[in-house]
């Protein structure tokens, strides 16, 4: 549901504290993720990365997670995410354990609900910007199968939103590190997902670049209609969420804290 | 799920790792050209010895020979001819479709003429015997035929007086000739390639096109001989060639059936008229040999041409060899293969993990792999198959430049059919595809996140 439509029912309205903008309100929203009691333990590893996490977010919901490197932040969004399949306890995305997913079913979690954006933006060098940004459209199946042309002006359309309006045709390699993240944004916005998971989105860009991705995180959430979760230490960055959550040693902390 | 995008994707993926992939492509490169060109050789040499020097679809039955050798003597101690009740049994038998007696000529012959081709008369001793024209009438039509009925007695004077298929026999003497037909003779490849190949270089004779030969004209003297002489006047009789047949006898030549029957009878006695040499046995099928070979082996009879099974066995053997080097040069290029997609999957290990980031499944991934790989044994065996087709036109000209000339030396010693090409294509392929199968599914195994962190 987008939020304009909330519009015409004053009621549903509440002001947000974190962000001062409308926000729809928690009777409009439905959980979209819910975690109970994940653990995860990396093979070798002495102790657990994550220890029995409980987690709710709702749709729409601006989702900061704040911790410190090796508190497991980037484990819990590949968990959401379906990148990571090996754990305990139960990932529940839009209603549905990703524990009885298959490979197809993950796969198009995978390429339809969930856009991933990485730290180390995970672009492909030998292809250009705008066939970085469809690559989803190679492994889409259904009604999200699109023609060459429909895709084409997709990714252009993305890249445009992004503000690389024109560089569909450059090479990843040519780019700087703030335009990278945008294209790897831009790829992960290609099926319009109703989640997007954003890891260390800045964490490889100086303040400026950083604080031009945020604001473009933040418009995004304004006008569509996804849930954004992203993990950072970057203060910028939780302050951008509605919800701030601290993770520390693999637990949820006390959101009242600052950020470490 | 395969299109442009795809298409796009496996081709940059390939010249993205050419390096890699050329590697692999060389054990795939050998292994085809060296598989290709020895089973067109093989094949080659198998066609030459089944159809032109063994034809496999006639046997020749012959009595079966008990010799013995007593000092420089060979004692034939069994039955050397076959009469009519024989023949009646070999046709009896199932799997058989005709048989045809042939009845050598039993006195001394000497050919002589051949003054239009040699630019000097030839007279040698020659041997010679009869076939049922129809077994060569499905080669030859109705070229060669029995001439005993069309014996006419016009006078004549000249030999265009005659008509085309006759001459005048005694043209010259006073009281004036006889029109008398030619009789057809065939010759077998053998001799062609025997002068072609041999003699014609000891005499220092011209090469000789077969088909320049048709309607060569030469006379024979049946009883005749420059060793011993018959006790009766020889037979002159003019001969007309009428064509190659490998159903001629190797060396000398072949006659209609009746005429060498007339001479025998005419020369040895009426008991040679009817006793046969031997007899060709004409089989319904390749596939029924065996059991018509079984049954006149049971009549105490043998079949000659057995060369052609032994010859057939010996070059499927050595193609076979020849053939599993090939195999086993491909079979190590794919294992090669299984090392560079190893080596490529665990360079491309965050890629494939971003892949199934953005949706991929584990099949996307194994058919990508797969597709290149099956790819590069497409571009590296279609190199290979060129390797050997230029290869093989190289021994075709080195041979007919270098090698002299030799019987059925033929204009290539390669079959290339495109049936052969087609198979060994899918052989590389195929081989490329399995090889690269363990390393497709080693590299979407794991979760995605394990990839992308490079664990």
């Amino acid at each position: 549901m987008h939020p304009a439509s909330c519009i015409l029912h004053p009621a549903s309205f509440i002001l947000h504290p974190a962000s001062f903008i409308l926000r729809p309100c928690r009777a409009t929203l439905r959980p979209v993720i819910r975690l109970e009691g994940v653990r995860k333990r990396y093979p070798g590893a002495d102790t657990d990365v994550l220890r029995g996490l409980d987690l709710t977010i709702d749709s729409h919901d601006f989702v900061s997670i704040v911790g410190r490197s090796g508190s497991g932040k980037t484990t819990l969004l590949n968990l959401i995410g379906g990148l990571d399949t090996a754990y305990e306890g139960r990932v529940e995305v839009d209603g549905r354990n990703l524990r009885s997913f298959g490979d197809s079913e993950v796969s198009t979690l995978r390429n339809r609900t969930v856009g991933h954006v990485f730290q180390a933006y995970h672009l492909l060098d030998h292809l250009t910007c705008r066939e970085n940004v469809s690559i989803a459209s190679l492994f889409a199946r259904g009604e999200k199968r699109r023609d060459a042309a429909w895709v084409r002006r997709r990714a252009e359309e993305l890249l445009a939103t992004v503000g690389l309006d024109g560089g569909g045709g450059r090479r990843p390699s040519t780019l700087s590190g703030g335009e990278r993240q945008r294209v790897a944004l831009a790829r992960a916005l290609f099926h319009q997902p109703a989640i997007l998971l954003c890891d260390e989105p800045t964490g490889n860009l100086d303040l400026e670049t950083g604080r031009e991705i945020v604001g473009l995180l933040t418009e995004l959430h304004r006008n569509g209609d996804m849930t954004i979760i992203a993990a950072t230490h970057d203060e910028m960055i939780a302050a951008a969420g509605a919800q701030v959550l601290r993770l520390h040693d693999g637990r949820f902390g006390d959101p009242k804290r600052g950020v470490e | 799920m395969i299109g442009r995008g795809w298409l796009r994707t496996v081709t940059a993926d390939l010249f993205r790792h050419w390096r890699h992939f050329a590697a692999a492509s060389v054990g795939i490169i050998l292994g085809v050209a060296a598989l290709t060109f020895f089973l067109a050789l093989g094949f080659k040499v198998r066609e030459l010895l089944l159809v032109e020097i063994f034809p496999a679809d006639h046997l020749e039955v012959a009595p079966k020979s008990a010799d013995i050798d007593l000092f420089a003597l060979r004692l034939d101690l069994g039955r050397d001819a076959l009469d009519a009740s024989v023949l009646t049994d070999l046709a009896s038998i199932e799997g058989v479709d005709a048989v045809y007696p042939k009845m050598r000529l039993t006195v001394p012959a000497l050919a002589s003429g051949g003054d239009s081709i040699f630019g000097s008369g030839l007279q040698t001793e020659i041997v010679a015997d009869g076939i049922d024209p129809m077994l060569v009438a499905d080669e030859l039509g109705g070229a060669f035929r029995e001439v005993g009925g069309e014996r006419a007695t016009t006078p004549c004077s000249r030999d265009e007086q005659c008509g085309e298929d006759f001459y005048c026999d005694g043209a010259r003497s006073f009281s004036g000739g006889m029109c008398r037909p030619y009789i057809p003779v065939l010759v077998s490849p053998y001799v062609v390639e025997l002068y072609n190949g041999a003699f014609r270089r000891a005499y220092g004779l011209p090469k000789i096109n077969p088909d320049s030969l048709m309607g060569l004209a030469f006379e024979m003297d049946f009883g005749a001989s420059t060793f011993r002489s018959s006790p009766l006047p020889p037979i002159r009789e003019r001969m007309r060639l009428a064509g190659v047949s490998d159903k001629a006898i190797p060396l000398g030549v072949t006659l209609p059936l009746g005429e060498v029957r007339r001479l025998n009878m005419a020369l040895d006695g009426p008991e040679s008229g009817e006793r046969y040499h031997s007899a060709v046995i004409e089989i319904r099928s390749k596939q029924s040999a065996p059991g018509v070979v079984d049954a006149i082996e049971a009549m105490g009879l043998e079949v000659r041409d057995r060369g052609a099974r032994r010859a057939a066995f010996a070059t499927a053997v050595i193609m076979v060899v020849l053939a599993l080097v090939g195999v086993v040069l491909i079979v190590v290029a794919a294992a090669h293969i299984m090392h560079v997609f190893y080596l490529v999957v665990m360079v491309r290990r965050r890629e494939i993990g971003l892949l199934r980031a953005v949706g991929a499944r584990r099949g996307d991934i194994h058919f990508l792999l797969v597709a290149e790989a099956a790819a590069v044994g497409m571009v590296a065996g279609m190199i290979g198959l060129a390797t050997a087709v230029a290869a093989g036109v190289a021994a075709d000209a080195f041979a007919a430049s270098r090698v002299p000339d030799f019987p059925f030396k033929p204009e290539s010693f390669f079959a290339f059919s495109p049936l052969l090409l087609a198979a060994v294509l899918t052989l590389a392929v195929v081989a490329c595809v399995i090889g690269a199968l363990p390393p497709a599914f080693r590299s979407a195994s794991g979760d995605p996140s394990e990839a992308l962190a490079g664990r």
